[in-house]
This record gives C-alpha cells, sequence and structure tokens, in this order.
C-alpha cells in the first residue's frame, strides 16, 4: 500500500484527521531513505498551505514545521533551505493564526547546517513589518527573541551590516515585554549584543527600553517549581545597563535617582550597578555626579542596621576609587574626590565617642586606601600622624585601642601595596607610640600595643628594643593572663628574628639566662617556655637547645620542667617546623638523652612530669623521615623490651618509640611488639598502660602496609584474641574495648574487615552485664582525638569513615532492636547517641526521619551524655527539618519541659530550654498556639533557677514563647 | 499608626557595655547565683527605644546604677532617664520595660519602674501611671501599643 504522503490527498488528510501528525516520523523515514523528495510532500500538502481557511492554513504550517523538526540538521541543501526560507517569510504575511508556527518552523531552518546568514535580511524586515511582537503569545515571542539570539550567535559580522534598521527592530519587539522567562533570555542577550552591535542614533531608545525594568520588583509566585527569582533578574539585568560607555551619563543619572529611594532593593541594586558599570565606563562618566556619588554612597556606608547594604555601599566605593584613580595624574578630579572622602570620615572620626561610630570613619578609609595606590599613598600619609595625635588626646581606652588597630590596618595596606617606602616618614614613629600604649598597666593597652607592634615590626628601630624588652620579659615571667603572656612570647619572637643579637645579649644571656637561678618556680617555668620558642630561630637553637640538654643529661633538679617546656612549645607546628625539629635531633641528638631521663626517672618521678618526656619523643620522632625513624628504632628497641618484660610501666617507652612511625616503616620486631602490646592491653593490671596495649596495637594495625605484611599481623592478632579466654569476667570488658579499638583502627584505614570486629562489639549491646562496655567501646570508635590516630602519627585516615561507621551501625543497631531485653534499652540509646554526635550533620539531615524517633525516646532517660547529644540534634532538627519533628510535638514538649528541671547538670536545663526557644522560633504558629500557655506557665519556674545561665536561657526561651501569634511577632507563618 | 519625627532627633549614642563575662562560679553546679543589678541590667538593656534603632543602654536611659535588687525582701527597682526632659515616649519606655520584666522574672519579685528624679518634666504622672497595675493590664489589651511593645523588646 502506497502511504497517504505520496498522494496529493495528504492535504486532505492533515485538515480531516489530526492522527497524521503522529505519523511524522514515517515521513521522515520514507525521505532520508530517498523515497520520497522533499518537494513532493511540499507539493502534495499545497491543498492544505494554500487552503482558504486560515484554521486550515494553520493545520499545513504546523504539519510543515513538524516534518522540518524531525528532519536530520545536515539533510537539506542549501538551495532548498533558501526556498523554504522564501516560503516561510512568504507566510509571514499571513493571517495571525498562522504566525507561531511559521515562527518555529523558522527557528528549525536556523539551526539547518546549510542555512546561510543572507537568507535573513529578507527574513527580519518583514518579522519586523508584518508581526507585531508584543501581541503574540508568551512563546511566540520567546520564539523571535531566540530567532534574534540565533542568529547573532551565527554570524555576528553580517547582523551589524543590518546596520540601525535591526536594532530598531529589536527594540520595537522587546518594548513592553512583562514574563520574567523572558526577559531572561533577553536580558542574557542584550548584554552580548549591545556590546557587539553598534547602536549608532538609537543608543538613547535602547537604554530607556532596558531601563524601565530597574530596580527589578518582581515577586514569583510560591508554587511555580522552577520559578524565575528576583536575584536572577536582577543580576542578568544589571550588565545590559552599563553594556557600553555610551550609556554612562544615563545610567549613572539613573542610579543616583534609585539610590535616592526608600526601597531597600532599590538601593541595593543601585550600588551593584555601580560596581559593574566601573568595568565599562570611562572615569570622566563620573566626574560630574562624584559629589552626589559620594553623599549618597556616605548616607548608605552610615547605615546602622542593615549589614549588606553596608557592605555593597563600601564595594561601590573601592570600585569607584579604584577607577578615579586611574585619571590621578591628569585630573584634578580624583584628588578632589579624596579630599571630600577624607574630610567627611576625619569628621566622623573626630566627633566619635564610641567604638562603633570611629570604626565606621576608619571603615570608610580603609575601603579606599584599599582600592588603589594613589588612594592608599594619600590616605596614609594623612591619617596616620592624625591618628597618633587623636591616641595622645587620651579620649576614651577604647577609643584609644581602636586607634592603634586602625594605625596598624593602614599600615598593612600600605604594605600589601608595597607603599612602605612613600610613607616611610609617616609611620615611622608608630612603635614609639606602641611603646606608650605597652607602658600602661591596663591589659587592653597592653594588647593593642604589641598586636599593633608586630604589625608594623619593619620599621621598629634598635633604639626602641630595650625599653620594649624591659616589658616584655616582666610580662613573659609574671604575666597572670594568657592572652597577654601568648602575645608578649610572639612579640619577642618577631624581635628577636629582626635584631638576634640584641635579644641574644638581653634576653638569652641575659635576664633569662637559665645559669641565673631563682627560687621561684613559676617564673622559671615561663622563662624555659620562652626559651624554648625562641629556640626555633637558627640563630638561638644551638645556645638554647644545648643549655638544656646539659640541664637534661646532667639530670639536673630543673630537668623535668625543661622538658615540659619542649614538649609545650615543639609540639606547636607553627613555631617548630617538621625540618626544623629534624634539624635539633640530628644536630643535638634530642631523643638519647630525654630517653635516659625516662628510664632512670621512670619509678620514681610523677606520671605528669614523664607524660611529657614521652610526648617530646614521640613528637619528635613523628618529625623524622622514615630512614631515621628506622636507625632510632633499631637502636633503642631491645633494650625497651627488655625492660618492659619485668614492668609494664615501661610499655610506655615501647609505645612512645612506635606510635609515630611513617607505614613504611617496618622491621621483623613489629610481630613481637604486637604479642607484648596485646598483653599488656589483656592483661596489665594498670589502666593507663592497659590503654596505651590497645592504642599500639590500633596504631599497628591502621599503618601495616597493604598486602603481606597486613595479612601477618592481622592473623597474628586473631590467633592471639582467640587464645583468650572468654569465661573470665575481668577480662571480657578488656577485650570488647580492644574490640572497639580495632574496629576503629580498620574502619579509619578503610578496610572491610572492620564489620566482624563491630558486628561483635554491637552484639554485646544486648547482654546485660557488658552493654554498658560495648557503649564505651562506640564512643571510643566515633571520637576524635589528637594523641592517637591521629595524621600526626602519619595514620590512614580514610574520607567519610564517620559516615560509613554511622550507615553501618544504623543497619546491625536495627536488627539488635528485635532481640534487645528491655533493661538494655537505655545503653542502646546510649550507643546511637555517641554514634549521632559525631556523625556529619548532613548525614543526620537525610535519615531525619529515622534518627528522630531514637532521639525523642531517649529523652526520656537520664543519662546526661545521652541527654545532651539528644538535645543537640534535636535542636538542628528543628532548626534545619522541623517537618521531621513537628508530628511528634504533643511528646516533645513535656519531656523538654520536665527536662528543663533536670537536677544533675546544668547543661541539660540549659539545651532543652534552647530547643524550647528553637520550637517557637521554627514552628508553624498554628502549632504552637495550643501549647502556648502551658509552656508560658510551665517555663516559670526555670526563671528562678539557681544558676545564672540557666535563667537567661529560661528568659530567651519564655520571651520567645509570649511573642508566639503575638502581635508584633516577626515570623512569615 | 503614623509616626510625627521623634521628639530627640539627634540623641547622644553611647558605648555599649561588653557581655558578662562567665566566671568558674557561673559553671560550678553547686555554686547558688543570686540575682544582681548586672543580671536585672541584661535583661533590659536591649530593649529598642520606640523612636530610633538604638537600645535603652546606648541611650543611657538605662544603667546598672540606677538598678537596685534585694533577694531577701524579693523586690527589684528600676529607674530610667528619658533622653530629653520632654520626651513623649518616656511612659512607653517604662511600659517596655515593666513588661519585659513581668516576663522574665519570677514572680516573687515585686517590681518598681520608674523616670530617674529630675529627668522629666511631668515625673509624677509617669511614675503614677506605671505603678497602675491596672493601667498596665488596660494597655496590654490594646493590640496596637502590645505590638510596638513586643517589636521594642523582641531583641531583649
Amino acid at each position: 500500500m502506497t502511504s497517504v504522503w505520496y498522494k496529493p490527498e495528504l492535504a486532505e488528510r492533515i485538515m480531516s484527521q489530526s492522527d497524521i501528525f503522529s505519523e511524522t516520523h514515517s515521513i521522515i523515514t520514507d525521505i532520508v531513505s530517498g523515497h520520497l523528495d522533499i518537494s513532493d510532500l511540499v507539493q502534495n500538502m499545497a491543498g492544505v498551505l494554500t487552503h482558504i481557511e486560515p484554521e486550515n492554513r494553520e493545520k499545513g504550517m504546523r504539519f510543515y514545521t513538524k516534518v522540518l523538526k524531525e528532519l536530520p540538521r545536515d539533510y537539506l541543501n542549501e538551495m532548498q533551505v533558501k526556498f523554504i526560507s522564501k516560503f516561510y517569510i512568504d507566510r509571514l504575511k499571513d493571517h495571525h493564526r498562522v504566525i507561531p508556527p511559521v515562527l518555529e518552523g523558522y527557528l528549525v531552518l536556523i539551526d539547518m547546517n546549510e542555512y546561510k546568514i543572507q537568507n535573513c535580511a529578507d527574513f527580519l524586515p518583514v518579522l519586523f513589518r508584518e508581526v507585531s511582537c508584543q501581541s503574540q503569545l508568551r512563546q511566540d515571542r520567546y520564539n523571535i527573541y531566540l530567532i534574534m539570539q540565533k542568529l547573532c550567535d551565527k554570524d555576528i559580522e553580517f547582523m551589524k551590516n543590518l546596520g540601525t534598521d535591526f536594532v530598531y527592530g529589536i527594540v520595537s519587539a522587546m518594548d513592553g515585554e512583562r514574563d520574567p522567562r523572558n526577559l531572561l533570555l533577553l536580558f542574557a542577550f542584550l548584554s552580548n549584543f549591545i556590546k557587539s552591535v553598534p547602536l549608532g542614533h538609537l543608543v538613547d531608545e535602547m537604554f530607556d527600553v532596558i531601563s524601565c525594568y530597574f530596580p527589578i520588583d518582581f515577586h514569583p509566585s510560591k508554587d511555580d517549581p522552577a520559578s524565575v527569582t528576583r536575584d536572577d533578574l536582577a543580576n542578568a539585568l544589571c550588565p545590559c545597563l552599563c553594556a557600553v560607555p555610551q550609556f554612562g551619563d544615563s545610567c549613572i543619572v539613573l542610579l543616583i535617582e534609585k539610590l535616592d529611594s526608600n526601597l531597600r532593593l532599590a538601593k541595593i541594586d543601585s550600588l551593584k550597578l555601580l560596581v559593574e558599570s566601573c568595568k565599562t565606563f570611562t572615569p570622566q562618566t563620573y566626574i560630574p555626579f562624584l559629589r552626589a556619588l559620594w553623599s549618597s554612597l556616605n548616607r548608605e556606608m552610615s547605615n546602622k542596621t542593615d549589614d549588606e547594604l553596608k557592605l555593597v555601599a563600601h564595594q561601590a566605593l573601592a570600585a569607584l576609587v579604584a577607577k578615579m584613580a586611574t585619571t590621578a595624574d591628569t585630573d584634578q578630579a580624583f584628588q578632589n574626590f579624596l579630599k571630600g572622602i577624607l574630610i567627611s570620615a576625619q569628621t566622623t572620626i573626630a566627633e566619635a565617642t564610641t567604638v562603633a561610630q570611629f570604626v565606621k570613619g576608619a571603615k570608610v578609609l580603609l575601603t579606599t586606601a584599599n582600592a588603589s595606590d594613589q588612594s592608599c599613598a594619600s590616605i596614609t600619609r594623612a591619617m596616620v600622624p592624625a591618628t597618633v595625635a587623636y591616641y595622645e588626646l587620651k579620649s576614651t581606652p577604647k577609643l584609644q585601642v581602636a586607634s592603634l588597630d586602625f594605625i596598624g590596618d593602614l599600615y598593612e595596606c600600605a604594605k600589601t601595596r608595597g607603599l612602605l617606602d612613600e610613607v616611610r616618614a609617616q609611620v615611622s614613629n608608630v612603635p614609639q607610640v606602641c611603646l606608650e600604649a605597652v607602658s600602661q598597666s591596663a591589659k587592653e593597652f597592653q594588647m593593642a600595643g604589641f598586636r599593633t607592634l608586630i604589625r608594623v615590626q619593619e620599621c621598629l628601630g634598635e633604639d626602641l628594643v630595650l625599653p620594649f624588652v624591659e616589658i616584655l620579659i616582666y610580662n613573659v615571667q609574671h604575666a597572670q593572663d594568657n592572652d597577654l603572656l601568648s602575645i608578649s612570647v610572639e612579640t619577642i619572637h618577631m624581635i628577636a628574628r629582626k635584631y638576634p643579637e640584641l635579644i641574644m645579649n638581653l634576653v638569652v644571656k641575659g635576664k633569662c639566662n637559665l645559669e641565673n637561678l631563682t627560687q621561684d618556680k613559676v617564673v622559671f617555668q615561663k622563662r624555659l617556655n620562652l626559651l624554648t620558642n625562641l629556640a626555633s630561630i637558627d640563630d638561638f637553637t644551638k645556645v638554647i637547645i644545648e643549655q638544656m640538654m646539659k640541664i637534661i643529661i646532667d639530670n639536673d633538679v630543673e630537668a623535668s620542667h625543661v622538658v615540659e617546656a619542649m614538649n609545650a612549645q615543639m609540639s606547636e607546628t607553627s613555631v617548630f617546623s617538621t625540618e626544623k625539629v629534624t634539624q635539633i635531633e640530628s644536630d643535638h641528638g634530642l631523643i638519647e638523652p630525654v630517653l635516659s631521663w625516662l628510664y632512670r626517672e621512670i619509678s620514681a618521678s610523677n606520671p605528669d612530669s614523664l607524660a611529657h618526656g614521652f610526648a617530646l619523643i614521640s613528637n619528635t620522632i613523628g618529625s623524622l623521615p622514615p630512614e631515621k625513624q628506622q636507625i632510632i628504632l633499631e637502636k633503642h628497641t631491645p633494650q625497651a623490651l627488655e625492660q618492659c618484660a619485668r614492668d609494664d610501666n615501661y610499655f610506655s617507652v615501647i609505645e612512645c618509640l612506635y606510635m609515630p612511625l611513617h607505614p613504611t616503616v617496618y622491621s621483623s620486631t613489629f610481630e613481637e611488639i604486637l604479642r607484648v602490646a596485646l598483653k599488656v592491653a589483656l592483661g596489665s593490671d594498670n589502666e593507663a598502660a592497659r590503654f596505651k596495649g590497645c592504642m599500639l596495637v590500633a596504631h599497628l594495625l591502621n599503618k601495616a602496609e597493604h598486602g603481606q605484611r597486613f595479612e601477618l599481623l592481622y592473623e597474628l592478632l586473631k590467633v592471639k584474641l582467640s587464645e583468650s579466654n572468654r569465661e573470665d569476667q575481668n577480662l571480657c570488658p578488656r577485650l570488647i574495648l580492644l574490640y572497639g579499638w580495632i574496629t576503629k583502627a580498620l574502619l579509619m584505614r578503610g578496610s572491610e574487615m572492620f564489620l566482624f570486629w563491630l558486628q561483635k562489639v554491637i552484639g554485646t549491646i544486648s547482654t546485660v552485664r557488658y552493654c554498658t562496655d560495648a557503649a564505651e567501646a562506640i564512643k571510643l570508635i566515633m571520637s576524635e582525638n589528637p594523641e592517637y590516630l591521629s595524621a600526626k602519627h602519619h595514620c590512614r585516615i580514610s574520607l567519610l569513615y564517620k559516615q560509613r561507621m554511622f550507615q553501618t551501625f544504623s543497619g546491625l543497631a536495627d536488627n539488635l532492636k528485635q532481640s534487645l531485653p528491655s533493661e538494655n534499652k537505655e545503653c542502646y540509646l546510649l550507643c546511637w547517641a555517641y554514634v549521632l554526635d559525631k556523625a556529619p550533620k548532613t548525614v543526620l539531615k537525610n535519615e531525619a526521619s529515622k534518627i528522630a524517633p531514637i532521639i525523642i525516646d531517649s529523652l526520656e532517660y537520664s543519662n546526661k551524655d545521652m541527654l545532651l547529644v539528644s538535645l543537640d540534634v534535636l535542636c538542628q532538627f528543628v532548626q534545619m527539618s522541623p517537618e521531621h519533628v513537628s508530628s511528634s510535638l504533643q511528646t516533645i514538649l513535656p519531656r523538654l519541659i520536665s527536662l528543663t528541671k533536670y537536677m544533675k547538670s546544668m547543661d541539660v536545663r540549659i539545651k532543652s530550654l534552647e530547643c524550647l526557644y528553637e520550637i517557637a522560633n521554627n514552628f508553624r504558629t498554628s502549632y504552637l498556639i495550643p501549647h502556648k500557655q502551658d509552656i508560658l506557665l510551665d517555663l516559670a519556674p526555670s526563671l528562678d533557677d539557681k544558676k545564672r545561665l540557666v535563667r537567661s536561657m529560661a528568659v530567651r526561651a519564655r520571651s520567645r514563647w509570649f511573642l508566639v501569634g503575638a502581635p508584633g511577632e516577626d515570623k512569615d507563618n | 499608626m503614623t509616626k510625627s519625627v521623634a521628639d530627640n532627633v539627634n540623641p547622644n549614642i553611647y558605648e555599649k557595655e561588653s557581655e558578662r563575662e562567665k566566671t568558674a562560679a557561673d559553671f560550678d553546679e553547686d555554686v547558688e547565683d543570686l540575682f544582681d543589678e548586672r543580671e536585672i541590667f541584661d535583661l533590659i538593656r536591649n530593649i529598642n527605644d520606640p523612636e530610633h534603632p538604638l537600645t535603652l543602654e546606648e541611650l543611657r536611659v538605662v544603667e546598672e546604677s540606677n538598678i537596685r535588687v534585694d533577694n531577701k525582701d524579693n523586690t527589684v527597682v528600676v529607674n530610667f532617664t528619658p533622653t530629653i526632659p520632654h520626651c513623649s515616649m518616656a511612659t512607653l519606655i517604662g511600659l517596655s520595660i515593666r513588661v519585659q520584666l513581668l516576663r522574665a522574672l519570677p514572680s516573687r519579685f515585686k517590681v518598681t519602674v520608674e523616670v530617674s528624679e529630675g529627668s522629666h518634666v511631668s515625673e509624677h504622672a509617669v511614675n503614677k501611671q506605671l505603678a497602675d497595675k491596672e493601667r498596665i493590664a488596660a494597655a496590654l489589651e490594646n493590640k496596637n501599643l502590645v505590638q510596638i511593645i513586643n517589636q521594642c523588646i523582641a531583641a531583649a
């Protein structure tokens, strides 16, 4: 049978039956396979395309367009495309019903490979003449804009040659467009179009058509799933308004006008436009408007409450100053502009009675200074001496401190711009001012003085070193305040880098000389801290470390203090780099003497000072490269093992030697070490030793290299553990904890085998006797501690291991739930709490529907840790996804209220009050209203809690509940 | 309600005090913290002035030294100082302070809110209004008034 499209009856079919539209793919197959020529097809359609009824002509064009749409883009040849194009152009003159399919079809035609841009020279005039764009439907207008865009994308040069007629066509087509999606397309198109096509005499028309949308005032419907937001539109419009320099005057007049409006969004949009415009407009454009712009900017920067507005205003000022600075050499306008800013900000500063006002003026100046080299130089030159004078006026302490900080800010600004040489004369006496500040006894002055001195360190002269050092050394030895102490040490460190010789004489060999013994232990300890800190500077390392080593080797009474100081300072990686520690070890041999000191003291000294020694060794070994670690192991292992066989206390030595190794380090003794560690972990009577044993087992397992080495250790571990006696009631808790450690080690290295051990741990949750141990093990697995399994110990830490633990645990815990004895419920929930506490917050949010019931359950029990975690997670849910908990409001509220009277811990009381506050803040008013009166009554007793912190949270919660549904509440629903 | 030009267009602004420092005793479960002047001050310092986007503390309408607390007799006395003697907002400010303390203090305290002596032209009348329980109850029935007060004390 021959299909209908081979015959002229096709026309009749199109008119009478719409099912032919679904058969176009067969037509395409026939055309592409060569059975049917497209011109024949058109011939057969003649009847419908030229029918007397517009309705039928529309059907014909729809059918034609559908065929075109489905044709492969490379099928038609140039002649065919040209012919079809001519036909479509002709159809533009037809009845308005026919226009939509014509536009759609032409859009497809442009995409054809053989479409020549010349065709559009005929198309566009007819389109602009015959079709009134704004009388079309939304989709058809969209198609018209899309046609323009595609044509421009195809050959922008040709479009330029069409001249202003084309521009005029576009301007009149888009004039009055109201649909947000169309506008979004138009703005994106226009910002490029205006830049590439000369607008000729139509500049003003074009600007008028675009600028009528500014500032965008648009409220998307809430039901629209993929709505265009106001910000999308505003961001798209902004570049159009300042696309070409010719828009300059009109654009700035417009933005000044909108800047003075009362609408907040109008101001923000105008400021953003100002920033954007600085990219295209010439500086000359702004000159006539500078005064008006500055007064508007100044007003917005003084806004008291709106931080976003202030921020954008500062950005706009920065952009404007940077732009104007390019004319600094040729035009007086920039200087005048700058002078205006200076005078106005100076007045603000001079009249300031509060820090907030001072900072407002200072911030304006800093923004201006940061914007360009010229402004930075002028402002620093003018403001540094002025601020110094201001400081000396002694207004109020807070203002003086603020002015010191401001000087530091200005200095840093000049420094980052490389302008220090230009302002040398003005900044040279800043250290003198700092000295004045630190000479006062008040902490705030000293802090500010040192802070600023560190910032302006380059201009600290040699003559001022002595007075500073006097004060600093006094602080270091006597200051009670930690902040002051640490900034003093930091300052000495800074001076020592600049004037090593002076500090060497004044401090190291002078005031803080270790041989100059003092009676006061505290002062001596502080001195040691300072000296160890200075030892990180190359010039001092030798002298100081040698002195300290000597004290340790001589086993002086002070040795333990020295070890403590060295441990404290050398673990600070910001002070002692890894290279520095390595260098100290190879030049001065730190480990050897410390270790022998430890051997001597291990039975006598108190555990704390020994711990410093072990930590010092562990840290030092951790900083060494693998080869050196290997050498140290070989040297010290035999003795340590021998001692350890006699006394568990010596296990600490093994532990500090083997903990911080690189994963690549391995020796045959590892198996022996693992055996010893297991023995200690399970068998020792000393709890601290057992802990260290477990820790070492975990480290060995975590770091062993994949393959043989790991298999060997793992097998050994399994064999050893299978030998242990499970009936022993003392052993079982230790075993469970060790399983926890093993799980943690394997989990962190990303090994699947952790599951085996985790199952063992979770299995014990259902036993009445050991469930608390299981909870401890779970807590351990989730915990994170710099002392073990950290990057410092070169451990393998796989990404997202906590997330993995959470997923695995929640799977295993589900199975457990059925077999759980009721008295273990609390323990079970406690395990959950430990997991939830450390699991990533985003995961919790995704699993909210599963976790929420667990949380709500656990609010009934009285375990403090569990309550704190549960309340914390509940608070998060209330804030982020109230929908998961809102249905349980009736259960939650009484439980929270009873927790506000939880006597054992004020933290629980505070947290539960916070939850109540967040509930009032986040839930829909309609849910809350029924409970309001009860809650207000129930909260009253908390106002009289004996702890002030609880009371203050209770006040917040109760005041918030008072506002629920009351007039003046600031809430949407 | 339309708002006319503020009584005091350009008031003096003062420094805000820093937050109360938390001491070790604050975290000690066994120590009982008594109410003191600073705690009362903290309850009302952040109340907003009805006319300016400023707090009562920044305008020095309330000061710690103008507050007295007696834990034994259960009394709290707050004196406040309007920025200018003919301030028409004095009653409203006093009412805001009262409402805030009513909501935030345990009911055992008897609260007195008064204008500082000599700081307002109609001092006596304002004090009388603020002391009259029934007038205050009546004022709180007025929806517009409650809205203004709630907005003032929302941030406190």
